[in-house]
């Protein structure tokens, strides 16, 4: 359903005529005429208002009886007055209900001085008790999760988190037990409220019972300054506000933008700024002497590297991690390409793409916006995850699906958590997205003879792509498709693109509004990375390049057979975030030398890097990101580095003045300018522009400036098929929003972390003799991966799906299609 | 024009009057001092004594029956300062560690008395009586550090050192 145009209407506000959109409820609307209703219960970002609280009480003219503001839409002519005698006498006497049972411990609770109960009671309240009665009482406080703490003697039951659970997240997990002054929050069976979007409930308590356990007791909102930011620990780039007290992040929150992440985090993004205070983080240069990294001068790290990788000229191999700014990817790059006059550079895990290609899945005209997603007539989910691949950007989905009645495709291999929710379930064989794409296409063009065989080659069921196909015609003329950037990994990741582009071209309108194509890319950053120009085929702005390089696979088998004999490794640790782990621990030993920006040593630098630059977390970093759908967004430091870690823009920007190349940039928002000037779809961009809410470049006039592509349709070669069982299983693999060095290394997150599960079919576990929880090993090729089995009915026959992305036994250490399993 | 009006000059008993008369006037007050004895006081062997309402060094109290502290480190103090000298920082009560009566307790107290300005609004914003003002003014030290008084120094009994001045003296 397209966002609709709001009308306008005029009422009458305490004796003052108000102009107001239609609809609007009126605890929203009298804020236009700079009334202030007070609310409990009432958050619009909750959906549709229940009225529990009543402390939202007005006079209407023409209605008997005080009527709840939060669930009155208003109406024109209206006559409404908020400050007569009746209402304040309700408003008094509803707070002193709420206060009857309410302890008087704000000085112990953490929730004092920014409790919505205390300003309200000092704004509209009585000031006097005439409670002496004994309280109601419960044992307080408890572990609602190892993350939430609830204290029910100061529940006020407005339901606002137990409708965060049931209808935003819907996890279904919080209910309120029990009738009357009994009525408690809780799960149902008591079990703790793990979710992964389940810290919002904290922010969203009116009073103290939800509090966060990592911030209990730290500071009180006097001792604390809040610094907006952005978080990069995943491509959906929420706007968070580090709450700082003395240097340190003491929590996270969220700051309200409805074109990125509409005023929610996931678990992820509000404690894992614990990574950011750890003993374990590299806070000096460290240089390997006889074999061990010790602490040395940035003057003899920088010389030392710059020296290797004079030595190494042209072979030399970079790669760049998804948590890289702009401005660290386009020096990278320049290093890379003037420097070193090497184009063995890349951001992406899984194969290059060409540039036309590059230029064409994310034209302007055909790039959709997060707010798109909640306003199509139909969206399809193809090839991703969003809990795990954006996580906000799940409940962003489920939104327009509840509201605006969104009709939702989800195509998967791997059975994903919107599925309840879909119009269309499409599963197909893992890797197999080109087929799949292929079969999609041809169902969409009516070409109903080739899709029994394109689906068969996908490991499809045809009457599910039919079916899927059929969604997306008859919905309506806006359909966004998010994809994840995993559908054009691969070695035929061209053709995977090539089909997605032939299936955009049949249900999106290129330049229309509302529709478009969405990607997920695989790191936090990939979009802007790729865009600056950390590509081996492309320059800064997708410009083209004479003589193009490795991508990140080939410069793994050329280290790996001394081609290449430097690496640089931005914020990536190949074998944890790279496909084919193998391949990558010979590359990385055989290398003579590695140099690593990093936060944490993790197992492949701790071994192979002989230099390693500390790396800024992102609460300290300055720069721009681009968010999937072209926002470029600033990243402000909310403190100050640790200990010898210095601005990684200036540490690249040094060891290009070393060889003879300098970039001449002195401060961080001098690197931003150059980083504008030198793009052509982001000239005249600036950071007072960007602000504090991100500018989206494909709305900007210089959008025209991005590379012309042919978009299609092309013409399709045959797939090829998706390897058949035979009685080993395919392999799949996913990355689950947990697997991440900073969840493993958050005290409130570790238990959290990430385990090898094996996730297959009941009638597959039957087969090999394995049960729900047992030992497994997974084996190909010579090289096995333990994990416990785990059982789902989901999961299609002949399949079983691993996680990539952990310390041990990740799924990239397995590169075959099919895999046995056997009980360990 | 201004036209300015002088007196006529005196004659030679009120000149002689106008030279000396009012310097005797300000000698009366001296000469009466003069017959009072002297009224300093050789500190710091001998002391002022101060009013009980006197805001002098901070004192952090336990109750008397448990021990346990009175402060739960709620910071309102830190709040109310408007100096900006009390640093709070809570932790939370365990049964193993029970160190004040409520949910938390203050893990560092510090007050930076350089800074102080003994306003007593600490004390006011108190919701315990856990922090009151004690009579103590005599705090200098060699070293600014040395001034930043902690939880422990603020718990301690002060040396009475300070003579309080009775009711009606």
């Amino acid at each position: 359903m397209p966002k609709p145009a709001a009308e306008t209407i005029t009422f009458t506000l305490d004796g003052l005529e108000v102009d107001s959109p239609a609809g609007l409820m009126l605890a929203d609307a009298a804020k236009l005429g700079d009334v202030e209703i007070p609310v409990f219960c009432y958050e619009p970002k909750l959906g549709q208002p229940v009225g529990a609280c009543r402390m939202c009480l007005v006079e209407i003219e023409g209605i008997p009886k005080l009527q709840t503001a939060c669930s009155t839409p208003v109406r024109d002519g209206m006559v409404v007055l908020t400050q007569t005698d009746r209402v304040k006498e309700a408003q008094e006497a509803i707070l002193e209900f709420l206060l009857i049972n309410h302890p008087l411990d704000c000085p112990v609770c953490d929730k004092g001085g920014e409790c919505p109960l205390q300003d309200i009671t000092m704004g509209w309240g009585g000031g006097r008790s005439r409670f002496i009665e004994p309280k109601r009482h419960f044992v307080k406080p408890l572990a609602l999760s190892p993350l939430i703490a609830i204290d029910r003697e100061r529940c006020i039951l407005c339901y606002r988190c137990v409708r965060f659970s049931q209808e935003i997240s819907e996890d279904y997990q919080l209910v309120l037990q029990e009738r009357g002054a009994h009525s408690y929050v809780s799960t149902f069976d008591g079990h703790p409220y793990v979710a992964p979007f389940s810290g919002n409930i904290i922010e969203l308590c009116p009073v103290g019972a939800l509090t966060s356990q990592a911030y209990r007791f730290r500071a009180r909102p006097w001792d604390v300054e809040g610094s907006g930011s952005v978080c990069t620990l995943c491509p959906a780039q929420c706007n968070v506000e580090f709450t700082v007290r003395d240097e340190r992040v003491m929590r996270v929150l969220a700051r309200d933008h409805a074109g990125v992440d509409d005023g929610w985090l996931c678990d992820k993004g509000r404690f894992a700024y614990q990574s950011v205070h750890v003993d374990s983080r590299v806070t000096h240069p460290l240089l390997r002497v006889d074999g061990e990294l010790v602490p040395v001068s940035w003057d003899r790290a920088l010389d030392e590297a710059a020296a290797g990788l004079r030595s190494a000229g042209a072979d030399t191999g970079a790669i760049a991690g998804g948590e890289s700014t702009n401005e660290e990817g386009f020096l990278l790059a320049h290093l890379m390409r003037g420097g070193l006059s090497s184009s063995h550079l890349d951001s992406r895990t899984g194969g290059t793409l060409s540039r036309d290609l590059h230029a064409a899945l994310h034209a302007p005209q055909r790039q959709a916006c997060v707010e798109d997603l909640e306003f199509a007539h139909a969206l399809l989910v193809l090839d991703c995850e969003p809990v795990d691949d954006a996580p906000v950007l799940d409940l962003r989905i489920r939104k327009g699906i509840r509201r605006n009645a969104v009709k939702l495709a989800v195509a998967t291999s791997r059975p994903s958590s919107l599925d309840p929710n879909a119009a269309a379930v499409a599963r197909f064989a893992p890797g197999a997205g080109e087929a799949f794409c292929a079969a999609l296409n041809a169902a969409l063009g009516g070409e109903d003879t080739v899709v029994d065989e394109l689906a068969a080659a996908a490991g499809a069921d045809p009457a599910e792509v039919q079916a899927l196909a059929a969604v997306l015609t008859d919905a309506g003329e806006d359909v966004v498709i998010v994809y994840g950037e995993r559908l054009t990994h691969g070695p035929r990741g061209e053709h995977a693109a090539r089909a997605l582009l032939n299936v955009a071209g049949r249900v999106i309108t290129a330049g229309h509004d509302g529709c478009g194509l969405l990607e997920l890319p695989a790191g936090a950053n990939g979009r802007g990375l790729r865009e600056v120009g950390v590509l081996p085929n492309a320059g800064p702005g997708l410009t083209p390049v004479t003589s193009p390089g490795l991508d990140s696979g080939g410069i793994a088998a050329a280290a790996a057979s001394n081609q290449i004999e430097a690496l640089y490794l931005l914020h990536v640790d190949p074998l944890r975030d790279m496909p084919n782990r193998r391949l990558w621990k010979k590359a990385l030993a055989r290398a003579t030398m590695v140099i690593a920006h990093a936060a944490f040593l993790t197992d492949g630098l701790w071994e192979h890097a002989n230099v390693v630059f500390p790396a800024e977390s992102y609460a300290e970093k300055e720069g721009t990101v681009t968010h999937p759908d072209g926002r470029v967004q600033r990243l402000r430091p909310a403190i100050s580095r640790p200990d010898a870690v210095r601005g990684e823009w200036q540490v690249l920007a040094d060891l290009c003045k070393r060889l003879d190349h300098d970039p001449g940039v002195l401060t961080g928002p001098m690197t931003s300018a150059t980083l504008f000037a030198a793009i052509p779809f982001l000239a005249g961009l600036t950071l007072d522009e960007i602000g504090g809410r991100g500018v989206r470049w494909p709305e900007r006039p210089q959008a025209a400036a991005w590379p012309q592509a042919d978009g299609g349709p092309f013409g399709l070669e045959a797939p090829p098929f998706a390897p058949t069982p035979n009685g080993d299983l395919r392999l799949g693999t996913f990355r689950s929003i947990w697997a991440a060095p900073e969840v493993e290394l958050s005290p409130a997150l570790k238990f959290l972390r990430a385990h090898q599960r094996a996730e297959l079919c009941p009638a597959d576990a039957q087969r090999l003799g394995v049960a729900h929880g047992d030992q497994v090993t997974v084996s190909s090729n010579g090289s096995q991966v333990n994990a416990i089995a785990s059982l789902r009915a989901s999961v299609p026959g002949g399949t079983v799906f691993l996680e990539s992305g952990l310390e041990q036994d990740s799924a990239s250490e397995l590169d075959a299609g099919l895999v046995e399993i056997t009980r360990a | 024009m201004l036209i300015v009006q002088r007196p006529s000059p005196p004659g030679a008993a009120g000149g002689t009057y106008r030279a000396f008369g009012e310097t005797l006037r300000g000698m009366k007050t001296t000469l009466a001092r003069v017959i009072e004895g002297p009224k300093t006081i050789s500190y710091p062997e001998e002391k002022v004594p101060v009013y009980p309402r006197f805001r002098g060094r901070h004192k952090l109290h336990r109750f008397e029956d448990s021990g346990l502290e009175k402060c739960v480190g709620c910071s309102l103090c830190a709040a109310a300062c408007p100096a900006d000298c009390i640093r709070v920082v809570a932790a939370e009560n365990t049964p193993e560690n029970r160190v004040s009566a409520g949910e938390r307790y203050a893990a560092v107290y510090e007050i930076n008395l350089a800074r102080c300005i003994f306003c007593g609004y600490c004390e006011v914003a108190c919701p315990f009586d856990a922090i009151t003002m004690g009579q103590d003014y005599e705090m200098s030290d060699y070293n600014r550090s040395d001034l930043i008084f902690t939880k422990e120094m603020l718990l301690d009994e002060p040396l009475e050192r300070t003579p309080l001045r009775n009711d009606g003296e």
